[in-house]
């Protein structure tokens, strides 16, 4: 099948999983509590309270209540955010531009570092480049982000001083438009070299202790497949060929070791998405992760629908790059049936 | 096959081969003491069970020992190289068959001892391997165009450049790309111009030698085929781009690893027949490792037989084949099914090979040996000759003087 032809056909099919997830997400919002819980207070009296149902339109059928919620989300009117006091609508993009530039960053840096390390361990197994890996990804996999996180910043900002904290320099970021949201990109877009250093520098901390796990995941996943790759035939046919150990390293294995390895990080990028709420609060970072936070505290409806309506179908699109990129990479694999 | 009038020097001459293998339960010696010599041109066949260490012989010659680590213990493979041809001076002329070298008295070199570096440029050059399974051989994600690009981006970096009509002192990124030594940012700068032109007249060439080099092995429409994937392909057409590969440059010696034994038989022969046409034409000389003894038979001009890391009889295919002087090799051929072999009645050597962990000092056949003596389980017998060319290590032939000589009219079993 062309590969054209699958994307589209697999495009076709994602109305249906967001409808089937929209249901999922409403039926187990509205099981977790009322959506106007956020508004009451002890004082309302149950009369005061069933005005107030009626006028959100809550004293009919679930299913309607359900349309009615699916109809405003397709005219783009996502609720109300009782914690951010503002539609949703307004203050999403700004709260997932800071997110998607954390979680993009912790992405690159998990994909550099845990490619890298991976091939460098597996080329070298049981040497000692692979035993520090080794270290290097079980202390990766099994600290808790939160501790890793907020050692960093005991060292880094209580003690040394010098890693700021939150996303940027006030200052600063009033000095240059924003028109992505994205601070590194509008910093580039606005040529201005002193506000890239400041949103660069604010990303390391956050970006490293996010992406430190995946990294583990990453580099266990891309060491492990290496090995494997390097005991085939044709890698020895490639060295029978007179190739460098570099070439065949490179082109040979590494090449097939990916295609495992693509499919965990697809995965990983949950993983990410997942840290940034833990990552988000130690940080000071004022994303989507920090904001979902307080809405599950006080049972902030609206935003949360929107939040977990949104990072799935986020999901189904990463899982189709994974499909493609792994078709790309080997080409044994068919796409579609 | 060789013909009479050509001096035999040889190509390559094993000595005392030892390889060993780290165990959990000790040392195995998988090749312990292996000697022979390999002639101008001839295909010598190493037959023998699985396990008795012939393939580690053969992948002795590249120096690639399979994992878990092997140990090239001792002894020495020296190899001489062919030079330019006296003749044409490289030209390439009748008398060597147009590949413009011939057998000379280049310095042979051990290929136990040389650096890797040097190892480098004798792999798919001078020495070529051909794999028992193209399908596990070839990269399932790389073209076939891509895979056989290697080779002469590897070794013919000078005529591929002259061919794409760039001066033979290219540097930068072109000739990175052509002597396949790239780096960092070669893959953009070749990308755009003013590189571009020329990286593109490099591939025009390079597709030209991978389709000449395919079209060599008979396959249909070779230039088409270089841009499919080896999954996309029948065993034997798999088969076909590896000999392609390994002919490539025109080696001086060819390792054939069991190259038919993952193909059906209806395309073995078309293989084998396609292997002997090309070493003919070349000259070029075969080691070809087999457990298939009527396979050798048809296609080797000497036989060396092979039992638990020892060489134990070597001589002329006729002389082997007509009077076989060791009791494994008797067994082997015995164990040959023929049209005329009754139903159940395939007969087997009873036993398995020995554990090569600590090799006992008896002859490593006793045990499974029908005419075995007590001087078999004492002494450890050597290669010796018979007969011209014909060499067994057997103590029927060379008893150590006791009267317990074993006999092959004595079954002792």
């Amino acid at each position: 099948m062309q590969l054209r032809d699958y994307i589209f056909r697999r495009l076709l099919v994602l109305p249906i999983l967001i409808i089937g997830v929209s249901i999922v997400v409403f039926t187990l919002t509205r099981v977790g509590g009322s959506p106007i819980g956020i508004y009451l207070s002890h004082e309302m009296t149950p009369s005061e309270v069933a005005e107030i149902q009626a006028r959100f339109g809550l004293d009919q059928p679930v299913w309607v209540q359900y349309l009615q919620w699916a109809k405003g989300i397709l005219q783009g009117d996502f609720g109300y955010s009782g914690v951010a006091a503002a539609p949703v609508s307004d203050i999403f993009p700004l709260k997932l531009a800071a997110t998607m530039e954390l979680a993009a960053a912790a992405g690159c840096v998990a994909l550099f570092l845990g490619i890298t390390l991976g091939t460098f361990a597996g080329a070298r197994r049981n040497r000692l480049p692979d035993h520090i890996t080794r270290i290097v990804a079980v202390s990766g996999a099994s600290l808790p982000q939160f501790w890793f996180g907020i050692l960093l910043l005991i060292v880094f900002w209580a003690q040394l001083g010098i890693a700021p904290i939150g996303r940027s320099d006030a200052t600063i970021f009033a000095s240059i438009d924003h028109p992505t949201g994205l601070y590194t990109i509008d910093a580039i877009l606005a040529a201005s070299p002193k506000a890239f250093w400041d949103a660069v520098w604010h990303l390391i901390l956050p970006a490293l202790t996010l992406g430190y796990g995946a990294t583990a995941i990453i580099a266990r996943m891309m060491r492990s497949a290496l090995v494997e790759e390097l005991q085939q035939d044709y890698v020895d046919a490639a060295r029978a060929k007179g190739l460098a150990e570099k070439i065949v390293l490179k082109r040979h294995a590494r090449r097939n070791a990916l295609v495992p390895t693509v499919t965990v990080i697809g995965l990983t990028f949950g993983f990410l998405l997942q840290g940034t709420i833990t990552i988000e609060i130690i940080y000071r970072w004022p994303g989507l992760g920090r904001w979902m936070a307080d809405s599950v505290l006080r049972g902030d409806q609206g935003t949360l629908m929107t939040y977990v309506l949104f990072t799935s179908v986020l999901f189904l699109l990463v899982n189709l790059i994974v499909d493609v990129v792994y078709a790309n990479l080997d080409r044994r694999v068919t796409l579609g049936k | 096959m060789l013909d009479a009038t050509q001096a035999s020097e040889n190509v390559a001459s094993v000595r005392d081969l030892k390889v060993h293998f780290q165990s959990k339960r000790g040392v195995v010696h998988a090749v312990d003491g292996v000697s022979f010599d390999i002639q101008d041109g001839e295909t010598l066949g190493l037959v023998g069970e699985t396990g008795c260490g012939k393939s580690v012989t053969g992948r002795s010659f590249l120096r690639l020992l399979p994992v878990p680590p092997g140990i090239l213990a001792g002894g020495a493979v020296s190899f001489r190289p062919h030079g330019p041809c006296t003749a044409c001076e490289g030209a390439g002329c009748e008398a060597c068959a147009k590949t413009g070298r011939r057998a000379s008295g280049d310095q042979p070199v051990d290929l136990l001892s040389i650096s890797l570096q040097d190892m480098r440029r004798i792999r798919g050059d001078r020495i070529a391997m051909i794999f028992q399974d193209p399908g596990k051989a070839l990269n399932p994600t790389l073209t076939i165009g891509a895979q056989m690009s290697e080779v002469f981006l590897q070794h013919r970096t000078a005529e591929l450049l002259d061919r794409a009509g760039l001066p033979p002192d290219t540097a930068g990124a072109v000739r990175r790309f052509a002597a396949q030594e790239p780096r960092f940012g070669d893959g953009l700068i070749l990308k755009f111009p003013p590189k571009r032109g020329q990286r593109a007249k490099l591939q025009v060439a390079l597709n030209q030698m991978v389709t000449e080099a395919l079209a060599e092995t008979q396959v249909p429409n070779p230039a088409k085929l270089m841009d499919r994937f080896p999954h996309e392909l029948s065993g034997g057409m798999r088969q076909r781009v590896m000999i392609a590969q390994a002919l490539a440059c025109n080696p001086d010696l060819l390792i054939a690893d069991e190259p038919t034994t993952a193909l059906d038989v209806t395309v073995e022969a078309r293989i084998l027949e396609l292997i002997r046409a090309l070493q003919q034409r070349r000259k070029t000389s075969v080691l070809y490792i087999s457990h298939d003894l009527s396979l050798v038979r048809r296609i080797c001009d000497r036989v060396a037989v092979m039992y638990a890391g020892r060489i134990v009889e070597i001589g002329t295919t006729e002389d082997v084949f007509a009077n076989p002087r060791h009791p494994y090799t008797r067994g082997l051929m015995a164990a040959v099914p023929t049209a005329g072999t009754a139903r159940g009645k395939l007969a087997a050597i009873r036993g398995t090979v020995p554990e090569l962990v600590d090799p006992p000092l008896e002859c490593r056949f006793a045990g499974r040996c029908p005419y075995e003596t007590a001087t078999c389980r004492q002494n450890d017998p050597s290669l010796q000759p018979v007969s011209g060319g014909h060499s067994v290590a057997c103590f029927i032939d060379h008893p150590t003087g006791s009267q317990d000589a074993p006999s092959f009219d004595r079954v002792t079993e």
